[in-house]
């Protein structure tokens, strides 16, 4: 048996807002999380001990399993075994590829509702009792109980909507189990890919379980709620490119996030299923397969196999996989897989590297790598735009995966490999960071009032393409220049961005920092320039000495060039749109140290564009004279 | 509540005989369409400025 992925350990201390969950509901995995008394949100674990839950449930005898006893099923039981089903909710059978390979339970046409997708799993039942009795025409009734006869095997059809109501409700009850209490709404993680009439099954399955949704909330949303929530990491802007990386079984998904003080729209989006977890598995699958084979001279033909026996072997070999990547994710030594009775009856264990395992499957890391440079650019944008990558998925705890994309962004760059928080259940931990962003949102909602028409229509704005939704956003960074003797900078003096490009509107934000005023004792002024600028990234190619000889691997990518690009980020005025000057009143002087005075800037573009930038120092005797500028919107 | 950020840049003092340039009467740059994802107490309280037409300041209170 493989290790479950966590532990029940003793309750957190649990919020005394409404009993609202967030629910991360995967095609592989689901996870959920509740919310703490100080407001964040926490991943629980099931009655198994498991944060991450196989979407899976299996039917065996009179049992039925839920989550990854479930998926355990997959190697004796498969037929009885129902695994992929939120990705065929809302789709009509004949919309589902029949050449769709399936491990589990085939999907099939329902028996008798047109079009309609189902699985047919055999089942034992308690046979019926006997027939109640008609008053007349029957023997003289026996006061002998009736013995229970042997439950029957029988067969059940189940639709892709129920097979996701009994999951849901699981998902219910172990959060209940573990609160204590009922859950009296839900936020639930939908992928940006699935249409109305998919959310709108989702939705019908989860009432059907009794839940109460909130709101279903794009995977894209839920992450970016859990990372704008809370304090922010060191050397994050609350405006910044933020780069989404999730990585699950079946797919890899990318989203560049413009993120304005917490407002957050997309910039690009991008998706491709031949990369993922599953892909993974193959790769390492095919690995120790062939040192089972070395080891023990038995052939095993794997991805794809043909012979039973092989299948099994390969099915076997999957599941344990799952410690051995959790492994290899949490720790830098070496990790294991073990399998009983593999083939002919012959236990394998087999050990490998974290080097080793990044070997194997460096082609996918690769082509994750390929497919971020494809968004970004697709954005119009430079790898050095970016401020942040954030982690989302099971396969995306593979540092692996971090270290070959980081090698293409700034050294700043902000990821939660460089923060030390992917491990041990951390902020950036990204097999929890959807579900923690449905919890966070959930209590959004949950204290959202409905007693005016007014708090109706804010409560609405969270619905699927709201109005509110619509948003304008500025086109251009707009800072200032604060002029000086002798520059240095093309620019002339010093810049300081005020509100940046894609910053939704209207919009305000407040900075505040000390200005020089130099040594003369007269009159002292301060002044600067608002200019409309162009932000890009100069790129140079550099010549480099070759490096030693590194692995090479198999055919994969043509060998390096010897120029290096070293990137620089630029700033070049564009228009100049105002300039803003006045008498500096609370100029302070420490001993022997130069004149300053501490300015409050305040940006305002409003609804149509238009700007207003007032200007005031602030001082011993708190805020000065404002003194401001405005300029037109187009 | 406005949220202030200090920024640790000083700028230096102003050229002598420094004249603040008059703004080339331009007018901000064109706006553009976006899609805002609805999460979120940032999105809750640009929806209730809307709402409620309310200016930041007044939000504010
Ligand atoms: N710590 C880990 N390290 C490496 N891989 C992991 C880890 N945890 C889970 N995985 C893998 O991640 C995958 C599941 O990821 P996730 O839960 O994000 O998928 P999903 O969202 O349900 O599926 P998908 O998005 O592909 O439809 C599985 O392949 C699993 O083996
Ligand atoms: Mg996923």
């Amino acid at each position: 048996m493989a290790q479950p992925n966590g532990t029940a350990e003793a309750p957190i201390e649990v919020s005394s807002l409404p009993t609202v969950v967030g629910i991360n509901f995967g095609n592989s995995y689901a996870s959920i999380a509740v919310l703490t008394k100080e407001g964040s949100a926490d991943c629980i674990a099931n009655e198994d001990g498991e944060r991450q839950i196989a979407c899976a449930i299996s039917f065996h005898g009179e049992e039925l399993y839920i989550g990854n006893q479930a998926k355990h099923q997959l190697v004796k039981n498969s037929q009885n075994t129902i695994t992929g089903f939120r990705n065929l909710l809302g789709k009509k059978f004949s919309e589902i590829p029949a050449n769709t390979l399936s491990v589990s339970a085939p999907v099939i046409q329902h028996p008798e509702v047109a079009d309609e997708p189902a699985y047919k799993v055999k089942v034992l039942q308690a046979s019926p009792s006997p027939l109640p009795r008609t008053a007349t025409n029957t023997p003289a009734a026996s006061a002998a109980v009736t013995p229970r006869s042997e439950p029957v095997q029988v067969e059940r059809v189940l639709t892709v909507s129920e097979v996701t109501t009994i999951f849901l409700q699981s998902l219910i009850k172990s959060a209940e189990d573990f609160l204590g209490k009922k859950v009296q709404g839900a936020v639930i993680s939908v992928p940006s890919w699935f249409e109305p009439v998919q959310k709108d099954a989702l939705e019908k399955a989860a009432s059907d379980a009794g839940i109460t949704v909130l709101q279903l909330l794009e995977e894209a949303g839920a992450a970016a709620v859990t990372t704008t929530s809370g304090p922010q990491p060191e050397g994050l802007s609350a405006d910044r490119t933020q780069l989404l990386v999730d990585l699950g079984a079946s797919a890899l998904s990318l989203s560049l996030l413009s993120i304005r003080h917490g407002l957050v729209h997309s910039l690009a989006t991008l998706s491709d299923h031949s990369v993922g977890g599953d892909a993974l598995d193959d790769k390492l699958i095919k690995h120790f397969a062939k040192e089972f084979t070395k080891k023990t001279k038995v052939p095993l033909t794997v991805c794809p196999a043909t012979d039973t026996q092989d299948k099994r072997a390969e099915a076997k070999l999957r599941l344990a996989l799952e410690h051995t990547k959790r492994t290899i994710s949490a720790s830098p030594g070496a990790a294991t897989c073990s399998v009983e009775s593999l083939k002919d009856g012959i236990d394998f264990t087999g050990t490998i590297t974290r080097l080793r395992f990044d070997m194997e499957v460096r082609a996918i890391y690769d082509r994750v790598y390929e497919k971020v440079k494809e968004l970004v650019s697709a954005a119009g944008l430079d790898l050095y735009d970016v401020d942040e990558i954030v982690y989302v998925g099971g396969s995306a705890s593979l540092p692996g995966l971090d270290e070959t994309l980081s090698q293409g962004f700034p050294e700043t760059i902000v990821t939660p490999f460089t923060q030390g928080t992917v491990v041990g259940g951390g902020i950036g931990d990204p097999t929890t960071i959807l579900s923690r962003g449905c919890a966070l949102q959930a209590r959004i909602l949950a204290q959202l009032a409905e007693g005016t028409e007014e708090e109706r229509e804010v409560k609405a704005s969270f619905t699927h393409g709201h109005q509110y939704t619509q948003a304008k956003v500025t086109s251009k960074t707009v800072g200032f220049l604060f002029p000086e003797e002798n520059a240095e900078s093309a620019l002339g003096g010093q810049w300081i961005p005020a509100v940046i490009k894609e910053t939704p509107v209207p919009a305000r934000r407040i900075i505040a920092f000390d200005v020089d005023l130099g040594e003369g004792e007269g009159e002292k002024r301060v002044g600067f320039e608002v200019w409309e600028a162009h932000e890009g990234v100069k790129i140079e190619k550099v010549k480099l000495p070759k490096l030693e000889d590194e692995e090479p691997v198999e055919g994969e990518e043509e060998e390096e060039e010897e120029e290096e690009e070293v990137k620089e980020k630029t700033v070049e005025k564009e228009n100049l749109l105002a300039s803003l000057s006045f008498v500096a009143k609370q100029a302070t002087k420490k001993k022997g140290a130069r004149w300053t005075t501490r300015l409050e800037v305040t940006t305002i573009v409003d609804e149509n564009g238009a700007l207003e930038i007032s200007a005031a120092e602030i001082g011993a005797s708190g805020k000065g004279e404002k003194t401001t500028v405005t300029v037109a919107a187009a | 509540m406005a949220s202030v950020v200090q920024l640790p840049i000083v700028p230096p003092p102003l050229p002598a005989g420094w004249t603040p340039p008059q703004g080339s009467g331009k007018s901000t740059a064109p706006l553009v369409e976006r899609k805002l994802l609805p999460v979120g107490e940032a999105y809750l309280a640009h929806v209730r400025r809307a709402v409620h037409k309310l200016t930041f300041e007044e939000h504010d209170k």
